[in-house]
């Protein structure tokens, strides 16, 4: 505990100061105690959480072998445990949602602090703070009202009157991870341009530049990495989102007959349906824990390259 | 760019009718954007809220179970009090618009909001809107949302009595009194790690260490805890920011007046930060109540009659976002468009007070906070 005081943090420098007065006692080693135990805490959840999954998810991977990855039929009663139609919906469906939501956002982030009138901004911003906080099932239950049948109209129009396609699927699943995932991406994307020095500005105003060139040759680009931060939470977002896509995707665990307009499935949306039947310590159960832990590989490895990005673009 | 002979500015750059063309379009979709998710709450609100404020002229009787009086209490107190207060702060307005609002108004307008709202709530206690203080129903209609709204905000409170001790700590550790580098660099690798987990992981950690190893059934409290490993990260996140936003002068006064580096933590530089601390706390709420999936996982989908408002937290239960979902997917009851309205605006009110409770707190932290005023006045 040396002579109770706080040091040699590099970051934060202003720590290491000592005062000759301060002496160590046993209520500030408790409290020390503590903190250093709320840290433990962390790490030791965050490591049981890996351990728990890897460990079941690995059982189940090894009892299947490979069809879990290539086999084109989700069937676990039967004990056909082929996870493509799960991982290709869960990636379909997030991409989808970059395209249609991610993509708009961030150019309408770039329109509101580019382009703007100041006057909106703040009523704009607290609109898309609401939105963003919104729980994903209601939108999940709207586009399951509104939405599934709009894009059941559509599918007809699109394939004929009598083909085989339905309002859920892919696309329906699409649309709503894209108008979900939209208003977090736009505030991170203006947190992001918010960044960008005014000097900057300034000096591209003062060489002639005009304010649409100012905004995608200097701005964007100065920004880029905190933008492209904002779309990939986006697709980790929408890759790990479950109940509402369960609502609308349609829950056949079948690689989709239509692309857009037929009923499939997603990792997560399967996991939570199956999760009620399977029995714990059976092939059925270890075998969703496989499917998290492609999840979880994804969306860590993609938030961790992100934020090592991020953090790179705030020096 | 310009042409040498002419003057500059009345030289029209190629492209520039693009751009403004460009311009207006990125305007107008940005726009479309912002309106159409403003209807979308609006609509929401609107929808549910014929369900949700339907006062009844005759009583609705009890169904008898435990502290069911004290819930309807509760539901009645904040309608009145939100009312109340919003007439209040209207008056408060007008009146020193007019300057005629004084300190000791202003300690008795406080009195009154309370007074009116208990009055009314004790009044209108079995007068209630039916959805607001009615059990659910699977078959038929009629259902309400009672327990469901005492679940949500118990969810919310096990959980942030979680989640505030670990989390605050945490922070306090990483901000103050860090000393190796590398256990730093692994508590933030755990908290990047947890912040990017999906929550249905949580859930599947939750069911297996709960349910499956200590075989306790659902329980709300697995519930709870999972949420407040889920919020973990964004609480040590904002609370590290606004520790490291305490003016260092503050603490070298308080060091240099002979205080321990623990002492001046806990008197100075939390005190100071607790405003921002509070915001994430109500961040962490907010997120408490939007999430679903890890609960149905490890709190379970069912209401049960006998212990509906019983404070055990060792009971399963479901909440309001969980209660949506299983409305349109598992539901049977006639009326689950009407029901999954209500549940839904109940939910967006919740959800946007957290919002707007958070964005005020975050608003009192730092320099310009209620609290440095005060001291400097």
């Amino acid at each position: 505990m040396g002579d109770g005081v706080v040091l040699a943090d590099s970051a934060h420098p202003a720590s290491d100061r000592r005062h000759p007065a301060a002496r160590p006692r046993v209520a500030e080693a408790v409290v020390r105690a503590l903190l250093v135990a709320c840290g433990l805490f962390v790490v030791g959840t965050t490591a049981a959480m890996l351990l728990f999954l890897a460990r079941t998810g690995l059982r189940g991977a090894v009892e299947v072998g490979t069809q879990l990855l290539t086999g084109d039929t989700w069937k676990p009663e039967a004990g056909v445990y082929g996870g493509l139609p799960l991982i290709a919906g869960t990636f379909a469906s997030a991409s989808g949602a970059v395209v249609l939501g991610a993509v708009p956002a961030v150019l309408a982030a770039v329109w509101l602090t580019e382009f703007s009138p100041a006057s909106i901004r703040r009523g704009y911003r607290r609109v898309m703070e609401i939105a963003s906080a919104i729980p994903s099932v209601v939108y999940g239950w709207l586009a399951l009202v509104y939405l599934v049948p709009v894009m059941e109209t559509l599918a007809h129009a699109i394939r004929g009157a009598d083909a085989p396609v339905t309002g859920e699927g892919l696309a329906a699943s699409a649309v709503l991870l894209a108008i979900m995932v939209a208003p977090t991406v736009l505030l991170l994307s203006l947190d992001a341009l918010s960044r960008v020095p005014a000097d900057l500005r300034d000096a591209s105003s003062a060489l002639g530049a005009s304010t649409w060139q100012t905004a995608f040759r200097v701005s964007v680009p100065f920004a880029w990495r905190g933008l492209l931060v904002a779309v990939f939470f986006g697709f980790a977002r929408a890759a790990g989102e479950t109940m509402a896509v369960q609502m609308v995707i349609g829950g056949a665990r079948r690689l989709p007959r239509d692309l857009l307009f037929s009923p499939t499935t997603t990792i997560s949306a399967q996991i939570v349906m199956d999760m009620q039947e399977a029995r714990p310590g059976t092939t059925q159960n270890d075998v969703l824990f496989s499917m998290a832990l492609i999840l979880l590989v994804v969306s860590v490895a993609v938030v961790l390259v992100t934020r090592m990005l991020g953090r790179r673009g705030a020096r | 760019m310009s042409d040498d002979k002419q003057p500059v500015h009345s030289v029209r750059r190629p492209g520039a009718g693009m751009e403004a063309a460009l311009k207006s379009a990125l305007g107008a979709g940005a726009m479309v954007l912002a309106v159409g998710y403003a209807a979308t709450l609006v609509y929401l609100v609107v929808r549910g809220a014929a369900k949700v404020a339907s006062f009844t002229t005759y009583a609705t009787p009890t169904n008898g179970i435990d502290n069911e009086e004290i819930m309807r209490f509760a539901v009645a107190a904040s309608i009145f009090g939100a009312a109340a207060w919003g007439l209040m702060a209207l008056v408060r307005r007008v009146a020193t618009h007019r300057g005629r609002w004084s300190g000791s108004l202003n300690r008795g307008s406080r009195v009154a909001v309370v007074g009116v709202a208990s009055v009314c709530a004790l009044l209108a206690r079995n007068h209630l809107p039916r959805f607001l203080i009615s059990l659910p129903s699977e078959t038929t209609a009629g259902g309400g949302v009672g327990p469901e709204i005492f679940n949500t905000i118990y969810f919310a409170v096990l959980s942030t009595t979680i989640t505030l001790p670990i989390g605050v700590g945490a922070a306090v550790y990483l901000a103050r009194f860090a000393r190796s580098a590398r256990f730093v660099g692994v508590v933030r690798t755990a908290l990047d790690t947890l912040a990017s987990l999906p929550s249905i992981v949580y859930g599947l950690f939750g069911f297996l260490v709960f349910v499956v190893e200590m075989n306790a059934g659902y329980s709300l409290f697995a519930g709870a805890f999972v949420l407040a490993l889920l919020n973990l990260p964004l609480v040590v996140g904002i609370t590290e920011e606004s520790l490291r936003a305490v003016p260092r002068e503050l603490d070298e006064a308080s060091l240099a007046l002979g205080a321990t580096s623990i002492q001046t933590t806990l008197r100075v530089t939390l005190p100071y930060a607790w405003p921002g601390i509070l915001s994430a706390l109500v961040l962490s709420v907010g997120r408490v109540f939007a999430e679903s999936a890890p609960l149905i996982m490890t709190a379970g989908t069912t209401i049960s009659r006998s212990n509906a408002y019983s404070l055990d937290p060792f009971r399963g239960g479901e909440t309001l976002a969980v209660h949506l979902w299983y409305v349109n997917s598992a539901g049977l009851s006639p009326d689950r468009a009407d029901v999954s309205a209500g549940t839904a605006a109940v939910l967006v009110v919740l959800v946007g007070l957290t919002n707007v409770l958070a964005a005020r707190f975050a608003r009192f932290g730092g320099a310009e906070g209620t609290r440095v005023r005060k001291a400097t006045q």
